[in-house]
């Protein structure tokens, strides 16, 4: 991971519009950015997408980054895309619900490819509820501390933290 | 990271929940994360990340281009403006330091009347120029009529003669 001056050295070339440090930016947040998405879609293509709209809107959007933690920021950004994706998916659930339910009736479990379906941390996580999933992988992934999860989620370090603590515990049982 | 790596999780725990209680749950983040750990995401294919490079280089030259347009179009009323000032001011100067027009035109007036400031002396000799050639006109319709006992070509003539002479010497002054 590059120090905190040479981040800041390549975000001031990213909001100069320099594509070099955009491609620098790729190189140190893809990795964790994709497993953050991974982990919450269980989908590799899924995730490369989000991935791709994730950096193509940080174009836009990194002007508007005013300092502070940049890996708060990058995630947040990254936790909208997320939920984004979400509401669109609810929404057409909603249109296509008679033809799903035709669907999960033929589904016993999700489609998965070999390698995703051999990933047994993934078939847990499912079991999770989706707030308690994206709140731990937020964690492991950004490498955020309990306080600035709190303020990025905009609420107490305390609900944080027991959420959190919860999720682990829980995950880490049926893991065992 | 750092803030991460620094905080105390049993410390933090403290605040909430007993001793014992907090160490517990430490140790239950401890062990979570380490499942984390051991079962990794897989990582984003280089074709992908190259595809993304691409899409950012794409995303930043139209940026920019939108950028330029905005400008110009911001800038488009404010340079007509300028252009249009330019060229005012350029056709004012040019009438300002010009200096007066010179006017030339022709005159039936002879030039000593007209530089003369003699009014009076002026239009007295109009008045004798103008009866002289009234007087002419008249001798040289006679004639032409033959009202004058049938010598009327030599008369025509000498009239004639008579008459380029005053012209002459009315027009030197």
């Amino acid at each position: 991971m590059a120090k905190s001056d040479d981040l800041a050295q390549i975000i001031n070339g990213c909001k100069a519009g320099s594509a070099e440090s955009f491609s620098q930016l790729v190189d140190m947040y893809a990795g964790r950015l994709f497993g953050y998405f991974y982990r919450l879609t269980g989908n590799s293509e899924l995730s490369d997408e989000l991935l791709s709209e994730l950096f193509v809107k940080l174009v836009g959007k990194i002007g508007s980054y005013k300092g502070g933690s940049f890996d708060s920021w990058l995630f947040k950004i990254a936790s909208n895309i997320f939920n984004d994706y979400l509401r669109g998916k609810q929404r057409r659930k909603k249109l296509l619900d008679v033809k799903k339910r035709e669907l999960e009736s033929k589904i016993t479990e999700p489609k998965r490819s070999e390698s995703e379906r051999i990933d047994k941390l993934q078939i847990q996580l499912e079991k999770l509820n989706a707030d308690t999933r994206e709140l731990i992988m937020l964690r492991f992934y950004s490498q955020l501390s309990l306080k600035e999860m709190a303020e990025m989620r905009s609420e107490p370090i305390g609900t944080t933290l027991s959420k959190l603590h919860r999720g682990l515990k829980r995950l880490r049982e049926l893991m065992e | 990271m750092n803030s991460r790596n620094e905080e105390n999780l049993k410390d933090l725990f403290e605040r909430f929940v007993g001793a014992e209680e907090a160490e517990g749950a430490v140790e239950d983040f401890q062990m979570a994360e380490r499942i984390l750990r051991e079962h990794a995401a897989p990582e984003p294919d280089k074709e992908l990340i190259a595809a993304i490079k691409s899409e950012i280089t794409e995303a930043i030259r139209r940026r920019k281009e939108s950028a330029f347009r905005r400008i110009a179009y911001k800038m488009a009323p404010v340079a007509a403006v300028f252009i249009i000032l330019a060229a005012v001011s350029v056709r004012l100067f040019e009438r300002g330091g010009g200096g007066p027009v010179k006017v030339t035109y022709a005159s039936m007036i002879p030039a000593a009347i007209w530089e003369s400031d003699d009014i009076a002396i002026d239009d007295l000799d109009l008045a004798i120029l103008t009866a002289e050639i009234d007087e002419l006109e008249s001798e040289v319709v006679t004639l032409e009529l033959g009202e004058n006992g049938g010598n009327g070509r030599s008369a025509v003539t000498e009239l004639e003669m008579e008459l380029v002479e005053i012209n002459s010497d009315f027009w030197e002054g």
